[in-house]
């Protein structure tokens, strides 16, 4: 139950050491917590709603206090990167603290439940303790931190629920029971990162240190890739190798892992709009060249779909250092309405040997023999089916008008480029006529117009509102707007249309597989 | 004791940044009146823009590349060297 002792009787009682670890270098001092008039230590742990409510009201408030002297720390009875990672999220702006089994620090200070409050004087002496949630106890606690420092400190609003118990301090619990919690929940580990939240939401690959070591191959883990939107964590490739690692990636992948996250923090590519928006923006990798069949990548039967790991993996490397080192919590800083499975990952390989066109990154001015990955971004596949087209003037019609629906219904023109993933029966087709990848772009191009009229309901562009009614409309800016990829199984007419993410001025970007630098 | 992994996040804390101080009136300010280019923002500055004229306030429009990415620096900079404060317009 709620216990609150904010003015301790009898004789003042000595602040015991602290046992703890901080995120920076050094130890945990209580001496120099106290050095400013006053040191506030909140005891805490996770999975303790109680604990989590005291963080969000008093955390706000910390920067002021230590301002005013007043020393505010958060000690966990969890992990020092959960403490560090619970404390962000819940807008902690104090000092983190971080104790392990057996809580050496929570049995010293008779801890019973966690959230307890105490205030320790310069001295060292314990002032105050408040134990759950009592509004009014912690008030008059910080009442008595005003008295130690001679200066007003804020106080947290009076907001519902005022008294809310605690839940059990992992110190009061027996050791070995303790423990036994606090381990990893199985040999790998896996249930422990869903604890930490280190995942997308699937079993994820535990980063020990020696898969991350053999992910980066000899690399040296302190080279940064970059800043990662929108929280701008930083890409060491240390922290891209743990997440290729919780992705499930074979060290084999890591070249194209890091070529694509390369390409992805371009500030062309606009990650940073693309992973807080609400559309359902995904970021498609496209790998051409040799690192295709070194490495396994599937580019024939069930191309966009299921069944190959390193398609899988690849995608979801890139997906988790958005995620997970960017910040970009689904929920959280992701702001997307519905999202797209495709978020999860999305990694495809072009078949170039199928192909009747220059591959891809051919086109983008690479050479065939170059392995290079191309990151768009995107939306989630329409399939289209046309088994009866005869003609390739027929087929391109029927692939250009799949898209016209792309974004929005009367959103014409798109800015940004449609890619067509283009199944090995459809490209024959165009093969055996004699069409030229420009020739196709083209002809898909001018096939989809309408008058301006046609497109005036609901949402649509201010291109449409300002055109002459009667003026034909094209569904893309530009023929450039399209782009062709073939890829797929060698049966059955299904090609693939993936929409843009509108508004975000993305820009496709390539950067070849191995090569240093951005 | 938990098992040692290498961590994906970037695990430095930073401190937040204090809002400023909220000025007692608006009369005599430079105002800048930021567009992020969200579809009707200007509509929406339109009006704040007469209200502050009318409160006293001089108006100065300006806008971001894009609303999807965030303001350049040279754009951030160039507001604090000639406003005093300034309005974001959201819009859609």
């Amino acid at each position: 139950m709620t216990q609150s002792q904010p003015s301790a009787p009898g004789a003042p009682r000595r602040a015991p050491a602290l046992s703890v670890r901080g995120p920076g270098p050094g130890e945990v001092a209580l001496g120099a917590l106290t050095a400013g008039g006053g040191a506030l230590l909140l005891f805490v742990s996770e999975e303790c709603p109680t604990s989590a409510m005291a963080l969000r009201r008093l955390g706000p408030l910390c920067q002021a206090w230590q301002d005013a002297g007043l020393t505010a720390t958060a000690v966990f009875e969890d992990p020092l990167e959960v403490a560090v990672r619970v404390a962000r999220r819940l807008g902690w702006a104090g000092r983190v603290a971080s104790e392990d089994p057996p809580y050496e620090t929570s049995r010293a200070y008779q801890l019973v439940s966690v959230p307890t409050a105490v205030l320790v004087d310069r001295a060292g002496t314990i002032a105050g303790t408040v134990t759950g949630w009592d509004h009014q106890a912690v008030v008059a606690l910080i009442g008595q931190a005003e008295a130690l420092l001679g200066a007003g400190l804020a106080v947290p609003e009076a907001a519902g629920p005022l008294l809310k118990p605690g839940c059990s301090s992992k110190a009061a619990i027996d050791p070995e029971l303790a423990a036994a919690i606090s381990a990893p929940a199985g040999p790998d580990g896996i249930e422990e990162m869903f604890e930490r939240g280190w995942t997308d939401g699937l079993p994820v690959v535990p980063p020990t240190p020696e898969r991350v070591e053999a992910m980066l191959g000899g690399l040296d883990g302190s080279v940064s890739l970059g800043l990662v939107p929108p929280d701008m964590g930083e890409a060491t490739l240390e922290r891209v190798a743990a997440c290729a690692v919780l992705a499930g990636c074979r060290p084999a992948y890591f070249p194209v892992v890091v070529a694509a996250c390369q390409a992805a923090l371009d500030p062309a590519f606009n990650l940073h709009g693309q992973a807080v928006t609400t559309q359902p923006a995904g970021q498609l990798v496209v790998v051409n060249g040799p690192v295709r069949d070194a490495i396994g990548l599937n580019s024939g039967m069930g191309a966009l779909g299921p069944g190959f790991r390193a398609n899988l993996t690849i995608g979801r490397a890139l997906r988790l250092l958005v995620t997970l080192t960017g910040g970009a919590m689904p929920g959280r800083l992701d702001r997307a309405t519905q999202g797209q499975m495709g978020k999860v990952g999305f990694c495809i390989a072009e078949d170039e040997e199928v192909s009747p066109w220059e591959p891809l990154h051919v086109e983008r001015g690479f050479q065939p023999g170059q392995s290079v990955v191309t990151v768009i971004g995107s939306d989630a596949p329409l399939s289209i089916s046309d088994h009866r087209s005869r003609t390739p003037e027929d087929l391109a019609w029927v692939l250009a008008w799949a898209a016209a629906s792309a974004w929005s219904t009367n959103w014409w023109p798109l800015e940004e480029p449609s890619v067509f993933v283009i199944c090995p029966e459809h490209a024959e087709m165009f093969r055996a006529a004699g069409w030229a990848k420009q020739r196709l772009r083209q002809f898909m191009f001018e096939a989809v117009h309408k008058p301006a009229a046609e497109l005036r309901r609901g949402e649509t562009t201010p291109f449409v509102h300002a055109a002459d009614p009667a003026a034909q409309v094209p569904k893309w800016a530009s023929p450039e707007a399209i782009v062709l990829i073939v890829a797929g199984g060698e049966a059955g007419r299904y090609s693939a249309v993936l929409g843009p993410c509108t508004g975000m001025g993305s820009q496709i970007v390539s950067r070849e597989v191995g090569r240093r630098g951005r | 004791m938990a098992a040692d992994y290498v961590s994906p996040f970037d695990e430095r804390v930073r401190a937040p940044e204090p809002l400023a101080p909220r000025p007692a009136s608006v009369s005599g300010r430079r105002v800048a009146l930021l567009d992020i280019r969200k579809n009707r923002g200007a509509e929406f500055l339109d009006r704040i823009e007469t209200l502050l004229q009318a409160a006293g306030a001089t108006t100065a429009r300006t806008a971001k590349e894009i609303f999807s990415k965030p303001a350049a620096l040279a754009l951030i900079d160039d507001i604090a060297g000639r406003a005093d404060l300034v309005v974001e317009a959201l819009a859609d």
